[in-house]
């Protein structure tokens, strides 16, 4: 009991001492003066929880000053954006890692308290991760153009993570451009969806890139297409979307982007001192392995570049939703 | 020969050995925190690891997952707050064994079946892994929907005392669970265009509630109940005890290793399936959730027998079954590994390095187990006026930490008060839990199943698979209904079972 006690007592001192050593003493005049909040809208362990904590670490040593994350999910990552944008008293300190869920969200919740575009500053794009357009080893389907002949003839099924998810909206764009028969099949995420595909339940997939580039490799599962706008690094004999040109698909460019975000009252002077950190970052060897190591590539714009991208992009998914039916 | 010592090499490095230990520490604290769970905890282990060795890294986040598979169950059985969900289960026996002045006993049993749970899914996973990663391919959605209809049988089981308050108590479960976002329209369902219960409603929160708060209430309601001296140096397991909980460990450990083999099942329904099971066959039937020791036995088996076989489709299939195993997938591709079956023609010694590690790992949660037990089981003998404002704030700071929202520490309030009337009411928890974690993956299976299928219903018994588990769920209706007319018809066991909480 003593010993208890003494241990208890011991473990609040070292906390509040803890809590005092990480006050830290920074300047005033200049950004930052205050930690750096990194806020990311989903539960620990997704893509861009591991994303976030990498750029934290190296943003960092750039900043120089704390940069501290925290993981707000909910509802699609509209809750915590939807908080970055009703303001607040530390907002000039306080970045959010942006991913798909910000512009699929803003096309398929009802009531959204926040304009997706109006309200932010876009700081900058980190990376990009193509989808894969995957189907079983066995599938007797061997390019796009068979794939899309025989789903206008029978009715195909299409695995997902789960509503409004960047891999699901895919397949439904992909749906509405080639005018095809398939079916949605919902799972709570990858890690599930994958034996349904490996297993042949469902007949494709538009999978994240790092999800099933090993499958690919060991011929578990065959690539028909990547969907970014150039050929992937990782899959180099694998066709783009774009490529095939016929069934609309010219216009089938989509990539799982990252970013980050600040509220639009981020001061000019921040936004300068964060594109200088973040140009550094995305020069570091580490971050380039990282991104390498996530079949990811560099993110491609930032400022006001990016934030017509992030226009773009939410016009399109509301299009697609609302051909799909999708309203939350 | 050569192979041997490229995997010493690998694996005798100070840095695993350290690994290990400190991620079951870490893993043991982090469990045992209501709020905190090991999934956190791996997540945010997992920047650290970026410049460590690979074996290194991968060990230290395995450490923390299974020490925390075993954490939850200290506070389970002490203070009646699951650490984590997968210890709920544990929570039915375990806390009335503290109760009764068994602390000791119920921590013990808890760690040592752990232990062996553990260690036999590692070598589940050592040596059939190829083979139970075929059987997990196997499994789509209708052998799931028949797993989980078989699962949901249990509620029968465990509705001691009044068929009708169990079936009640799980159908508000299921109720309750369907509370969120739709699975395949993504339309709301009984969320009142209330934002926060968007993602459903946050299971720790309502374990929580559920549990530790009506016991709160109680004390302060009743104001002077005597003290039981809950005996922090009482008496640990017995061998005979051991051996009696023995076969009850093994089939845990195997059920938990087959649930963990399957992505997207996860320990909290293994550890309940285990304990039904057990209940099913035990001979002290009708002292389960009143203190039995095969109770705690059988739950702690089923969600360790877990820790180990989730890594199966990891390692062999690229596929992470959970949260936990896409977070160390993660940390195996910062290493430049990827896991699958390249990874064993490429990087077998690694592997096998990594097996070491793990094995070793069963060791060392023994060892800091037994550690954390000494020091753990002190709080059982804190008095109650002083332990419960504690265990309050805990409540409160646990909720609100799942999602750093004052709106589940409103809901983990609400539960408690649900509790509350369930303790009055002798309506069981357990089917209400049993309900609220199998509904949705019966939902979603049905529907899942259908779709692929294209409506038709053949789906359902495509192969041995479905029909096994469509015979095991019949059978185990059957049983039960035999086992409730017979007990009706013997006057003096139907009113042995009036007290059942």
């Amino acid at each position: 009991m003593k010993n208890f006690l003494k241990a208890a007592s011991l473990a609040v001192c070292s906390g509040g001492l803890a809590m005092a050593a990480s006050i830290s003493t920074v300047h005033a005049d200049e950004w930052p003066s205050d930690d750096v909040r990194l806020v990311v809208p989903y539960a620990p362990g997704g893509t861009t929880d591991v994303l976030s904590r990498r750029v934290a670490d190296l943003l960092q040593e750039e900043l120089d000053a704390n940069v501290v994350v925290e993981n707000r999910p909910g509802a699609g990552s509209t809750v915590a954006t939807g908080r970055l944008a009703r303001g607040g008293r530390d907002v000039d300190h306080t970045i959010l890692m942006a991913s798909p869920g910000h512009t699929i969200g803003a096309a398929i919740y009802p009531d959204l308290a926040y304009d997706p575009v109006e309200d932010f500053v876009f700081l900058q794009n980190l990376i990009d991760i193509p989808n894969v357009m995957v189907v079983p080893a066995d599938s007797p389907y061997d390019s796009v153009e068979a794939f899309v002949e025989a789903a206008r003839e029978e009715n195909m099924t299409f695995s997902h993570s789960g509503v409004g998810s960047s891999i699901h909206m895919s397949g439904e764009l992909f749906k509405t451009l080639t005018e095809t028969n398939m079916t949605a099949v919902p799972f709570a995420g990858s890690g599930a969806a994958l034996p349904a595909l490996l297993g042949g339940d469902v007949d494709v997939s538009f999978e994240n890139m790092p999800t099933v580039l090993s499958h690919i490799k060991s011929g578990d599962l065959k690539a028909l297409a990547v969907t970014s706008a150039e050929r992937s690094e990782h899959l180099p004999d694998v066709p783009t979307l774009r490529e095939v040109g016929d069934y609309n698909l010219d216009q089938f460019v989509t990539t799982a982007w990252f970013g980050l975000i600040a509220h639009e009252s981020f001061p000019q002077e921040a936004q300068d001192a964060m594109q200088e950190a973040l140009e550094a970052v995305m020069q570091r060897e580490e971050f380039l392995d990282f991104a390498n190591q996530l079949g990811a590539e560099p993110g491609q714009v930032a400022g006001e570049e990016f934030k017509q991208f992030i226009a773009a992009e939410v016009e399109r998914w509301q299009g697609v939703a609302e051909e799909a039916g999708i309203r939350q | 020969m050569e192979i041997v010592s490229e995997v010493l090499q690998l694996f005798l490095h100070p840095e695993n050995f350290l690994a290990i230990a400190l991620g079951v520490v870490i893993g043991v604290v982090v469990g045992s925190i209501p709020g905190l769970t090991a999934t956190m905890a791996v997540a945010l282990a997992l920047p650290f690891t970026f410049s460590m060795e690979p074996v290194a890294a991968i060990l230290l986040l395995v450490g923390i997952y299974k020490g925390g598979m075993y954490g939850g169950s200290i506070t389970a059985i002490l203070i009646r707050t699951p650490g984590s969900p997968a210890s709920a289960c544990t929570l039915l026996d375990g806390y009335p064994m503290a109760q009764q002045g068994h602390a000791k006993k119920a921590l013990k049993t808890a760690l040592y079946s752990s232990v062996i749970a553990d260690f036999i899914s590692n070598i589940a996973l050592i040596f059939f892994a190829a083979y139970l990663a075929k059987i997990a391919l196997n499994f789509g959605a209708p052998e799931f929907f028949w797993l989980i209809c078989f699962s949901l049988t249990i509620i029968i089981s465990l509705a001691s005392g009044s068929m009708i308050k169990g079936l009640l108590a799980a159908l508000m479960g299921i109720l309750l669970s369907l509370v969120g976002l739709d699975e395949v329209f993504g339309s709301q369902r009984l969320t009142f265009g209330n934002y926060n219960l968007m993602d459903s409603i946050s299971f720790i929160p309502l374990l929580i509630g559920l549990f530790a708060i009506p016991e709160i209430i109680e004390f302060y309601r009743k104001k002077a109940v005597p003290h039981i001296k809950a005996k922090a140096s009482g008496a640990g397991l017995s061998l005979a005890e051991l051996k009696r909980c023995l076969k009850s460990i093994v089939r845990g450990s195997l059920i938990g290793v087959i649930i963990g083999a399957i992505p997207g099942t996860g320990a909290t329904a293994a550890a309940f399936i285990s304990y039904s099971d057990a209940r099913r066959r035990s001979p002290r039937r009708d002292n389960f959730g009143k203190g039995e020791v095969e109770g705690v036995a059988a739950s702690e088996a089923g969600n360790n027998g877990v820790a180990g076989a989730t890594m199966i489709p990891l390692l062999s299939l690229g596929i992470p079954g959970d949260v936990i195993t896409a977070i160390i997938l993660g940390a195996f591709m910062v290493h430049g590994l990827t896991p699958g079956p390249i990874l064993f023609q490429e990087n077998l010694p690694l592997i096998y390095a990594l097996f070491m590690g793990i094995m070793f790992s069963s060791l060392v949660l023994l060892v800091v187990g037994n550690g954390a037990i000494k020091y753990f089981s002190l709080i059982a003998d804190i008095p109650k006026a002083i332990l419960f404002p504690i265990v309050l704030m805990f409540c409160v700071y646990g909720a609100y930490a799942v999602n750093n929202d004052t709106f589940d520490v409103w809901l983990m309030l609400g539960f408690g008060v649900l509790g509350y009337i369930f303790n009055r009411a002798a309506i069981p928890a357990a089917p209400f839990l049993i309900g609220f974690i199998l509904g949705p993956m019966f939902e979603d299976n049905l529907r899942r199943s259908l779709l692929i299928g294209g409506n038709d219903l053949s789906i359902f018994m495509r192969g041995p698979i479905t029909w096994f588990f469509i015979a095991l769920t019949l059978g185990s209706i059957v049983l039960a209904l035999y086992r409730y007319v017979t007990a009706r018809r013997l006057p003096t066991r139907a009113d042995t079972s009036q007290d059942a909480p």
